[in-house]
């Protein structure tokens, strides 16, 4: 379970260019469910998001996932938990270019402590998982967004995360690769993982493995 | 981390991003190259005159007169001999010999053949040479840039020299000195003592100056001063005193190579940091892009070093062993001159390996930690910012 106590976040605090993205943040995430973070752009659901994937720190509040608290984790233990516990799926993908599919796969798992043949066999799963599998071999700039964006999910997958984060996943993709993204969450909650997904796009209302939809406007939960 | 799978990801990375390393190889090798061509240059150098300076004489006495250097009656070799702890006191023939058509200046040295007590470097000339075909008529050796220049007049076997009668001397080439040589021999012409003794115009009973050996070195200072009571119109000078001029002689262009290497490495080191201060965006996002995925502060600094120091050493080696060929294999084009001088005579010298490893430790520590620290310092900046601000 996912659990956010009193979340604040402050950009620039204390100056004049003070900014306060989030405010006295509470909800509760159970496990396994897809928790749709819904609002436009710059509400706050991609600090949210960022925050509960321990890929920054609060200003004060707590979060709390499956009983450890991450909000003050020093950078050792924070790293730890994200390439054990967390797939990020990223609106503009972020992935190494130069770099092919299967290359860009196996990257969280280079500091784990895993031998070839181990990060061989787990980026086989992940890529028949994300059904990218026919361009294992392709470089990432010679893909199409959509492949890019299945590219980026088998990464998110590729340790077995119990909790996928999703931030505009669809933002950069056409109607018919937004679908298939959608089929590849849809046999992740059978997978029993834990997805939220930050998004404003309409695509995700009322898709039926959705458990709950949270709504953030101006940086507090409406 | 499993090291395999680390430099597995770690080479892949290089070679990836092997256009990005470029430019900041290539000024590597580029510095490297030439401040190693400098140190193999000096060392070969400094290496070639030691050498010729242990096969010397102890002492060399010269007289003055006025203030100026002029020729030393044989008698003095008595007198010096005389001397307790004084040994292989023998007389010493050289002098310029101008070359009108060219303009040149050539170095004559007259050679007894027949004294034992000769010095190493003409004994093993001496080895090489049938001294009965040498003597048999007036004969020379000359070194190779006197040989390029009478080549060029059409002296191809022999060559006759202006006397101080304005009569001429025809003296046969007998064979040209090797390659090896040309450091300190390329203008040299060698040829018995009393030839040269007529071509110099010095008396039969007089030399240019006069050599002696004092093996025991803690006699050196008491015999100088002996030397100078027996006769007060000389001019002792010390082998110890001729090697220390060439040390600071290299010393001197040495340190001068020192200096542009310090500012070049500066200046490079400068390059390096602002590069990786207003490191790319693309740079700042893979960073980001590894720390979101779960790799900590410590693994990419780990990765940023490693790749560093596999450029940096690659580099380094490239620069040492282009440096070996130009030095050793092209004899330093360009180069060579700096150091060498430009000769009245061209002089196309061949070095041989003479490689201090502890000096090439020393540049590759210069080298490699201002290298690697202007990469790190900027690196660690980013990699301690949130994930989610270095990917923006």
């Amino acid at each position: 379970m996912i659990k956010v106590n009193n979340l604040n976040k402050v950009f620039n605090q204390n100056t004049k260019k003070e900014f306060k993205a989030l405010k006295d943040i509470n909800i509760e995430i159970q496990s396994s469910t897809c928790v749709i973070l819904k609002g436009v752009s710059g509400s706050g659901k991609s600090t949210l998001l960022s925050i509960l994937g321990a890929l920054s720190k609060p200003s004060s509040g707590d979060i709390i996932i499956n009983n450890d608290s991450i909000a003050k984790l020093p950078d050792l233990h924070s790293s730890a938990f994200r390439a054990k516990n967390l797939g990020f799926i990223f609106q503009s993908y972020n992935l190494f270019n130069e770099l092919n599919v299967e290359e860009n796969i196996s990257i969280p798992l280079v500091p784990l402590g895993f031998s070839q043949k181990e990060i061989n066999q787990k980026v086989q799963t992940a890529l028949t998982l994300a059904n990218i599998e026919h361009k294992k071999d392709e470089t990432v700039s010679n893909l199409s967004g959509g492949e890019k964006q299945r590219t980026a999910i088998a990464r998110a997958l590729v340790n077995n995360p119990d909790i996928i984060l999703c931030d505009e996943p669809t933002a950069n993709l056409d109607n018919a690769n937004s679908l298939k993204f959608i089929e590849v969450m849809r046999k992740l909650k059978e997978l029993n993982k834990t997805i939220i997904i930050a998004t404003h796009d309409p695509i995700f209302d009322k898709l039926d493995f959705v458990d709950d939809t949270i709504n953030i406007k101006d940086g507090e939960i409406t | 981390m499993k090291t395999s799978t680390f430099l597995n990801f770690l080479f892949l990375l290089i070679y990836k991003h092997k256009s990005k390393h470029i430019a900041i190889s290539l000024i590597s090798i580029l510095i490297v190259f030439l401040i190693s061509s400098v140190l193999f240059i000096s060392s070969s150098i400094q290496k070639e005159v030691f050498n010729t300076l242990d096969a010397q004489s102890d002492f060399v006495v010269q007289r003055i007169n006025s203030g100026k250097i002029i020729n030393t009656p044989n008698s003095w070799i008595e007198d010096f001999s005389d001397i307790n702890g004084v040994e292989n006191t023998q007389q010493r023939v050289y002098g310029q010999y101008f070359f009108e058509p060219s303009q040149k200046y050539f170095t004559i040295v007259g050679i007894d053949l027949f004294e034992e007590s000769t010095n190493k470097n003409v004994k093993k000339l001496l080895q090489i040479l049938n001294i009965e075909d040498f003597l048999e008529k007036d004969s020379m050796i000359i070194g190779n840039g006197v040989k390029e220049v009478l080549k060029e007049f059409h002296y191809f076997d022999d060559y006759s020299f202006k006397l101080h009668n304005r009569e001429l001397k025809k003296i046969s080439i007998f064979k040209a000195l090797p390659k090896d040589a040309n450091i300190l021999a390329n203008d040299l012409i060698i040829m018995d003592i009393s030839l040269a003794k007529e071509i110099l115009n010095i008396n039969e009973d007089e030399s240019t100056d006069i050599v002696l050996n004092i093996p025991n070195e803690l006699e050196h200072s008491n015999i100088k001063i002996e030397l100078i009571l027996k006769h007060l119109d000389i001019r002792v000078i010390q082998k110890e005193d001729i090697k220390k001029a060439y040390e600071n002689l290299y010393n001197y262009k040495g340190g001068l190579f020192l200096i542009l290497f310090i500012i070049v490495m500066i200046t490079f080191v400068l390059i390096l940091f602002q590069r990786y201060t207003m490191i790319s965006s693309s740079d700042k996002k893979e960073i980001g892009i590894l720390r979101a995925v779960g790799w900590s502060i410590k693994d990419v600094i780990k990765l940023k070093i490693f790749e560093t120091f596999i450029i940096a050493f690659i580099s380094f080696l490239i620069g040492i062993i282009l440096a070996y060929i130009f030095v050793f294999f092209l004899d330093a084009p360009i180069l060579s001159n700096i150091f060498l001088g430009f000769h009245n005579l061209e002089n196309s010298v061949s070095f041989s390996p003479n490689i201090n490893f502890s000096t090439i430790s020393t540049l590759f520590l210069f080298f490699i930690i201002p290298f690697i620290s202007a990469v790190l310092i900027p690196t660690w900046k980013i990699a301690v910012i949130e994930p989610s601000e270095s990917m923006k």
